[in-house]
């Protein structure tokens, strides 16, 4: 099973990253610069939240029942649950988050409260798209989305040249596969499958 | 460069060389129509007009009801009068600048309007080809000809919808049939008896209508029911009062009257069988719906059964095709067998689709499944007494001053209802626990899920277009995970959720897929989407 080899290191790939560091089986980590678009993106859902929470509390004040009291607690105690979450979250998903590649498959494992191992071989890729938001853009960030016909996968946060070679080497992946089809001979093709 | 890019270049210049019959032909579409399917093909045609009728008749009851609530101002209704106008012209000039073309390679449908559109589907790319036929059909002597082609984008929609003559229709639909299978369609569903693995009766019909739909949906449907009687009964011999009763009593129609009543008569006639590769179904009763496809066109197989359809021992038969949308609105899962009895429902399994039928050796969940499943269980319970604490307190103070049987009940009714509810859940658990499998056989694999409403997904490796396992923080505690297995479905792109399982066990999934690429198994002519 051939990896994934890089081009070029960044902050925290290593220069051959098919290799990774001993013991990783080939899984390459984000750049730490994931965090802060993580951070500036959970930070305007939080001024969201926080103005949802702010205009209810205002809202709600001159009701008495005993119930808004309680509907009062849970406005104080979500934001700060929230915060926790904003605040913790981000790290972990950067320690957590791993992509390989190799020849035959493209295998992501991410999450921070559930953790989530995604398989997705390269016969069943049907689209490779690079996507950037703004925030995104200003990092030099970017997504790589891998389409299926049963889904999409995505590979997070990659540096821009490194999502364009991610790109480059699933389409090329691609095209090889498509190539040897149409190469082959049709009874080999049955032959293999038959057997 | 794809295959409808290809062609296009072609087609155009086939096009520019219509003949003067051809022209002719476009621009009498009655002739082709009268004259049967063999003067259509290869020829530029134009639909029925009829199809102007079925486009503006959506329309017309929206605008009537406006037209007939500004009444009073004549001006507002005048206006949407010329609205209507508009829209039936619209839908003319639609009709009337659209040219279809039905050749030896595809289909061409080439719209010549302000937006205008040349729209190439090459046989090859064709899942199915179907007929439906509605009121507005059936009054004018049409068919809507409905072809799909195989996309997980725009799945539940038809790639076009073209309505003919009936006769011109189902010799259209047969000739491009004969192109995509190998015998003719004419052979299988004339006006020959065919032999058919199980008959379905109208009674069979109406139970599936009635114990098909889903215990949630029927137990919140009853739900509504019960209160909008209470309502009735609390609000008797007061003025007004009742309305919160009309309102169940509508939501009990839409959630349960309405889906039984849709289903009996669009499983009306019922009709399955096999030929060869191809599955065909025929069924309904207002509109009819007419549609087969190829077995290598099915990605999963569901064995369903209800709580009610359990108890009665019987079990239907769905399948994930893609390519198969009606446009109707219609659920786009074909069911290959309506409730029947469980043995019927094997019998035909094995008939129409013994690519999907292998001797299962399941694997049962593991005890660290049931550690989890405890905690989730007592972790809903938990908050569903939390949110039921201050309505139940709040009746109980309300009914206090009840009197007869609502001052009896009423009190205690939320605290009873929360307490069954938490048991039902611990309940649901532990069936849950017990019937949950996983199954991995040599080609295909299976999951058995639901306490409730259960079903048995049978899937084949070489439909599995990705694999997702996921360990929530419970589940890491206790060493297990679960699966979604996403496969192109009739909906377009979808998922499938295992129960529990050791991590290796799910991974196996992913690594039969692995392995039946790299050793051959895996034929991608006979799985090419």
């Amino acid at each position: 099973m051939a990896l994934f080899t890089g081009q070029r290191g960044t902050e925290d790939t290593a220069p051959d990253p098919s290799s990774g560091a001993p013991g990783t089986d080939g899984y390459r980590r984000l750049n730490r610069r994931c965090m802060i678009s993580i951070y500036i993106n959970y930070g305007i859902w939080y001024a969201i939240l926080l103005a949802i929470c702010a205009f209810l509390t205002t809202f709600s004040q001159n009701l008495s029942d005993p119930y808004y009291e309680i509907a009062r607690l849970a406005l104080l105690g979500v934001p700060a649950a929230v915060l926790v979450y904003v605040v913790v979250a981000p790290p972990v998903f950067y320690t957590r988050y791993r992509y390989r590649i190799t020849d035959d498959r493209v295998e992501v494992r991410r999450g921070v409260l559930v953790i989530r191992h995604t398989l997705v071989p390269i016969e069943r890729v049907h689209q490779v798209e690079i996507t950037r938001g703004p925030i995104k853009n200003l990092l030099g960030l970017a997504d790589v989305a891998i389409t299926t016909a049963g889904g999409v996968a995505t590979i997070n946060y990659l540096e821009l040249e490194e999502a364009e070679r991610v790109a480059e080497l699933l389409n090329k992946l691609i095209g090889e596969m498509l190539r040897e089809r149409l190469q082959a001979p049709a009874s080999s093709v049955t032959g293999s499958a038959d057997e | 460069m794809t295959g409808r890019d290809r062609e296009t270049p072609a087609r155009s210049s086939a096009a520019r060389e219509q003949s003067t019959d051809d022209r002719a032909a476009a621009d009498h579409p009655g002739t082709a129509s009268r004259t049967g399917e063999m003067e259509i093909w290869g020829k530029r045609v134009r639909c029925h007009p009829g199809i102007i009728v079925e486009k503006t008749l959506p329309f017309a009851p929206i605008l009537f009801i406006l037209i007939i609530t500004l009444v009073g101002r004549p001006a507002a209704a005048a206006a949407l009068a010329v609205l209507f106008i508009a829209v039936v012209f619209i839908n003319y000039r639609i009709w009337s600048r659209t040219t279809i073309q039905f050749d030896d390679t595809g289909v061409v449908v080439e719209r010549d309007t302000v937006f205008k559109r040349k729209k190439t589907i090459p046989y090859s790319k064709v899942a199915s080809v179907n007929i439906n036929r509605g009121i507005t059909n059936r009054l004018l002597g049409t068919s809507s000809l409905l072809i799909n082609i195989n996309s997980g984008s725009g799945a539940t929609v038809p790639e076009a919808v073209l309505t003919f003559e009936q006769d011109t229709a189902e010799s259209i639909r047969s000739r491009i049939l004969h192109r995509l299978y190998t015998h003719s369609e004419d052979q299988d569903e004339g006006d020959e008896p065919v032999e058919m693995p199980a008959l379905f009766s109208p009674l069979d019909v109406i139970l599936h209508g009635l114990f098909s739909v889903s215990t949630y949906q029927t137990v919140s449907g009853l739900f509504f029911l019960v209160y909008s009687v209470f309502q009735f009964y609390v609000s008797a011999g007061t003025d007004g009062g009742s309305a919160g009763a009309v309102v169940s009593l509508l939501i009990f129609a839409a959630l349960l009257v309405g889906p039984i009543i849709s289903q009996i008569f669009y499983y009306y006639n019922y009709r399955v069988y096999r030929r060869g590769d191809t599955i065909y179904l025929q069924h309904g009763l207002i509109r009819s719906y007419r549609t087969s496809f190829d077995v290598s066109r099915i990605n999963a197989v569901r064995v369903k059964s209800t709580l009610a359809a359990r108890l009665m021992h019987r079990s239907c038969i769905e399948a994930e095709v893609v390519g198969l949308a009606s446009g109707k609105g219609q659920s786009l899962r074909p069911v290959l067998c309506l409730l029947k009895d469980d043995a019927t429902q094997q019998t035909l399994l094995r008939e129409l689709v013994p690519e999907f039928v292998y001797d299962r050796k399941p694997e049962k969940q593991p005890e660290g499944a049931a550690r989890v499943l405890l905690i989730e269980a007592g972790a809903a319970s938990l908050a569903l007494a939390l949110v039921m604490i201050y309505p139940s307190i709040y009746l109980y103070r309300r009914a206090m001053t009840a009197t007869g049987i609502a001052g009896l009940t009423m009190p205690y009714m939320l605290p009873v209802i929360t307490v069954s509810l938490i048991l039902a859940i611990f309940y649901a658990v532990y069936v849950l626990y017990r019937i949950t499998d996983l199954d991995l056989g040599e080609n295909l694999f299976s999951f058995v899920n639901g306490a409730v409403d259960r079903e048995t997904v049978t899937m084949n490796y070489d439909r599995v277009q990705m694999v997702v396992t996921a360990k929530g923080p419970i589940a890491r505690l206790f060493n297990v995970a679960r699966s979604n297995i996403y496969l192109l479905s009739s909906i377009g792109g979808s998922s499938i959720t295992s129960g529990y399982f050791h991590e290796r066990d799910l991974n196996a999934i992913g690594e039969i897929v692995m392995e039946r690429i790299a050793s051959g198994d895996y034929d991608y002519r006979k799985n090419s989407l």
